[in-house]
């Protein structure tokens, strides 16, 4: 237990560590960190007049009023501000160590390497989408009047941390097949597939045609549970059965794509020198 | 007991092949042909602590493949190896805290930061104590003269600049193993020179087992007694430096002085490798030269006399010149 809360304690040190690196790089270069920040909070003003527009004409959309959707669009903002301040550059620039060789340098640090590999920068400049997100969260609980319930909020933070698993399992498979393509542009198009998925209710799939693919998509690539169950847990009714998904299928992709990424390691050549 | 054992470590890629134009690019998204290229072949060999070992080829010998495997970043094919102790592939956390990799091609230091930073970052991965990081910081700064450069970012830094923060980095944690991958390639002859003194020192401190690859004879000459030759990823040599120039040149060098100029008719006597004036050296085979001295002697006034081997670099570069076509390993 001592040697856990030990190795625990050394890994935020290092996260501290990195974070802080990253964030004086960034600020070294503040005309395109503002410029990103700047563009981040246009795209979520865009979304939200988009359905301010939608929610005049309409009480309701596949289900979900205003003020639950507009929840929704908080959670999607935040898990992905999240997902994309931690993980994606980390991930979108693995295939480029792995073509140059720099990779070289990362595996020789007596360093769990799927942590070193998939933390080692901070995104700063997605860092206002997660306070963002919380932001519209907060005014949409506002907006319905919530009334508190510690339930909600527990099961919340828990699938909400379940949905960032399952998306960073998710990128992770995707990333380690870059040991073998050596150049993955694939990963941004994948990334961008898995957002445009997640960024929408589940009950928009339905239909003759529409209902198996929102079926594959919650329950062989759980994709569609990422922000739906979170938001759905703490606004709208509380279905153990995704809960227990969520929990349940974010363990299995953490370990499945833990076992995939050490066995692309595996098989890493190094680049010629 | 061996701080490194290799036995019979191969290495051998699988590496696609493409034929030219259009058509070849079409045919291979569809059918690929792949070539095996061997790029270690069995080799063997033990390094003792505190050894400081050269490990020489020409391109594609080999070598880079062979330290890859030695420091756990690729799996041979077939062969088995044990570095401090620990079958290095596996790279088990112990192994790693007690060696280091420096590549003189590739930088590992973050390129926006000052190297400061680096620093810091490195004594959290290695758990270094603060006391104790101070001081081996402070050593070696002072001991490569960079004390005022740790605060500039990394890219505003000379090559020979970055090569030293290069190696601090690698030198924090106090590793008892030091693979070193052309550590001076591309530095001018002052840094080099720096380079090469701190390695001499810090090993004569710390007793650090150091395995360096380099194409310059000078690092070789400065730093190691024992070598290691490789070709055509098979070790053709393993044993004193002094050695290599025996093992692999037939000829020793013969350097005379004469009264007035040298003579025109030396080549009788050998390849003549430099006239100038009363100047003259002879390439003569090994088993000649004692005949071809006192003929030398007998026959002209010669004022000066001198034998001596030829310098490493010309045996080196002609063992290298005589391999085939060099293949695509590192």
């Amino acid at each position: 237990m001592g040697n856990l809360l030990g190795r625990s304690g050394r890994y935020l040190r290092m996260l501290r560590r990195l974070a802080v690196h990253t964030l004086s790089r960034e600020l070294m270069f503040r005309g395109n960190f503002l410029v990103k920040v700047t563009v981040e909070v246009l795209w979520l003003a865009i979304l939200l007049v988009f359905y301010k527009v939608v929610f005049a004409r309409t009480n309701q959309l596949a289900g979900w009023d205003e003020p639950q959707y507009l929840f929704f669009v908080g959670c999607f903002f935040a898990l992905n501000g999240l997902i994309e301040m931690l993980f994606l550059d980390n991930c979108n620039e693995f295939a480029e160590l792995v073509r140059t060789g720099d990779l070289d340098g990362l595996l020789l640090k007596p360093v769990d390497e799927q942590f070193l590999i998939t933390c080692r920068k901070f995104d700063w400049g997605c860092a206002p989408n997660v306070l963002m997100g919380a932001g519209v969260m907060a005014l949409a609980l506002y907006d319905m009047g919530w009334q508190v319930s510690l339930l909600r909020v527990g099961l919340f933070v828990l699938t909400f941390a379940g949905g960032v698993a399952l998306a960073y399992s998710f990128m992770l498979m995707l990333t380690s097949v870059s040991v073998w393509m050596v150049r993955n542009q694939s990963l941004m198009e994948m990334w961008w597939l898995f957002s445009s998925l997640a960024r929408y209710p589940r009950e928009i799939f339905s239909g003759r045609l529409a209902e198996p693919i929102g079926m594959f998509f919650t329950f062989v690539l759980p994709i569609l549970v990422v922000v739906n169950v979170p938001a759905n847990v703490m606004v709208r009714a509380l279905d153990p059965f995704m809960v227990g998904l969520v929990f349940a299928s974010s363990a299995i992709a953490l370990w499945v794509s833990r076992r995939f990424f050490l066995y692309a390691l595996d098989s890493y050549r190094s680049a010629s020198s | 007991m061996p701080i490194i054992e290799a036995q019979g470590l191969a290495k051998t890629y699988r590496v696609a092949q493409k034929k030219a134009g259009l058509a070849g690019a079409f045919k291979s998204l569809f059918r690929r042909e792949y070539r095996e290229v061997k790029a270690v072949s069995g080799v063997s060999f033990t390094i003792e602590p505190g050894e400081m070992v050269a490990f020489l080829g020409p391109n594609g010998a080999g070598k880079t493949t062979t330290l890859k495997m030695l420091s756990g970043l690729i799996h041979p094919t077939s062969g088995q190896a044990r570095v401090l102790d620990h079958v290095p592939w596996n790279r088990d956390d112990a192994f790693r805290r007690q060696f280091s990799l420096v590549m003189g091609q590739k930088n590992q230091l973050w390129w926006d930061l000052p190297a400061g930073d680096s620093f810091q970052l490195h004594r959290e991965i290695y758990s270094i104590a603060p006391a104790e990081f101070q001081a081996t910081l402070g050593e070696l700064t002072e001991l490569l003269g960079v004390e005022h450069l740790t605060k500039q970012a990394v890219r505003e830094l000379s090559l020979g600049e970055r090569m030293k923060m290069e190696l601090i980095a690698a030198l924090l944690h106090r590793p008892r193993l030091l693979l070193l991958d052309e550590p001076t390639i591309g530095l001018d002859v002052v840094a080099q020179a720096k380079i090469l003194e701190f390695l001499r020192d810090y090993h004569a401190r710390r007793g650090v087992t150091v395995l360096l690859t380099s194409h310059y004879m000078r690092d070789v000459e400065a730093l190691c007694d024992r070598v290691l030759v490789i070709n055509h990823g098979r070790l053709i040599y393993d044993g004193p430096l002094a050695g290599v120039i025996e093992r692999f040149s037939e000829s020793k060098l013969v350097k005379l002085r004469f009264e007035t100029h040298a003579p025109e008719e030396l080549s009788e006597f050998g390849d003549v490798a430099r006239k100038d004036g009363p100047l003259a050296e002879l390439k003569v085979s090994r088993s000649r030269v004692a005949a071809v001295l006192a003929a030398v002697l007998e026959r002209y006034v010669v004022v000066d006399v001198s034998v001596e081997e030829p310098p490493l670099e010309d045996v080196i570069s002609r063992v290298f010149q005589e391999a085939e076509p060099a293949h695509d390993a590192a």
